[in-house]
């Protein structure tokens, strides 16, 4: 009778950062597998277009590997590779030269339950969608980072570059500022 | 749920619908094409697009610089300029106050050879009825 293999832990992104260092192809490729919705999830939060999603994604993890020696783990590499999403992102809407724009009907449609309750919390997410592109990008993208993500201030704090201090008040002016705009 | 009779929205709310973003567009990604579309692409645009990321950076750095050595010399003209500005004009011929005609003719005709200033002085035999402050006259308007 066949012993039970033991099950081997998926590797560490630490160890899929070091092959693709080395070369390692289809370690970048799993790194995508591992992190491309969140990635996903965060852009459209931001403000991209669901026509837009697949290309800005590829973009992200295209600069992402490019510069991957930039990276000394001092935070999550998802958290570094959602910055640089936000970068991307900007540099999206500036050669498109127009504002970016959030596909409301696409994306925040509820597609499960009531009727009348699945319209509510669109209007909801609609209004949020909205006050979140009237706010600056860094109070934006540390909302999103601490609201959507649920990532720590220190966390938040050294993939932008600044102090914990700093992401607590700007994540409390943009709670601040989002509820006056959607009160 | 109703936000639009809430005016005081509640952090708990607005978490709960943050987290919510993007949520059904994210499910609609086909990762596995994702995946397979940037290993792709990092296999054949290496080059370029390490290029296309650098690029920017080195046009900043090179335009720091420009500016860094253009706004140095600016900046050393002017302080020379303003300088040269407040200083007092100052003529060779007044440190020759001391010497006698002969001695300033022998200084002009030097000048004379030297310097090919035929054209803007008297012959020097003319130079024989000057006096000495007609000839120290001749040599400042040498320098101008």
């Amino acid at each position: 009778m066949a012993q039970p293999q033991p099950i081997a832990a998926p590797p560490l992104d630490a160890a899929l950062i070091a092959a693709w260092r080395g070369g390692d192809e289809q370690a970048a490729g799993e790194l995508v597998r591992r992190h491309a919705r969140v990635l996903a999830r965060f852009l459209a939060g931001a403000g991209a277009r669901e026509a837009d999603l697949d290309d800005l994604v590829q973009e992200t993890f295209i600069r992402a590997f490019r510069a991957v020696d930039r990276f000394r783990g001092q935070c999550q590499f998802r958290t570094w590779l959602l910055t640089i999403g936000g970068n991307v992102l900007k540099d999206h809407g500036r050669r498109m030269g127009r504002e970016k724009t959030v596909p409301l009907d696409e994306q925040l449609r509820a597609r499960d339950g009531d009727p009348h309750e699945r319209a509510e919390a669109g209007e909801a997410e609609a209004k949020l969608v909205a006050g979140l592109k009237q706010l600056p990008r860094l109070q934006r993208e540390v909302f999103l980072l601490r609201a959507q993500q649920g990532l720590e201030y220190e966390e938040i704090a050294a993939a932008l570059d600044t102090t914990a201090g700093a992401a607590r008040v700007h994540y409390h002016h943009a709670v601040k500022r989002l509820k006056e705009m959607m009160g | 749920m109703n936000e639009k009779d809430d005016a005081t929205l509640h952090d708990a709310t607005l978490h709960a619908l943050a987290g919510k973003l993007g949520e059904q567009a994210a499910t609609r990604l086909d990762v596995e094409a994702t995946a397979r579309a940037v290993v792709e692409r990092l296999r054949s645009e290496p080059a370029a697009a390490g290029w296309s990321w650098m690029q920017p950076n080195w046009l900043r750095i090179a335009a720091a610089a420009v500016l860094f050595v253009g706004g140095a010399l600016v900046f050393r003209q002017v302080m020379s300029g303003g300088a040269d500005a407040h200083r007092p004009a100052h003529f060779v011929t007044d440190d020759l106050r001391d010497l006698s005609a002969d001695q300033l003719r022998e200084v002009l005709s030097t000048l004379d050879e030297t310097l090919d200033l035929g054209r803007h002085t008297a012959p020097e035999a003319d130079l024989e009825n000057l006096d000495a402050q007609q000839l120290r006259a001749v040599l400042r308007s040498l320098e101008g």
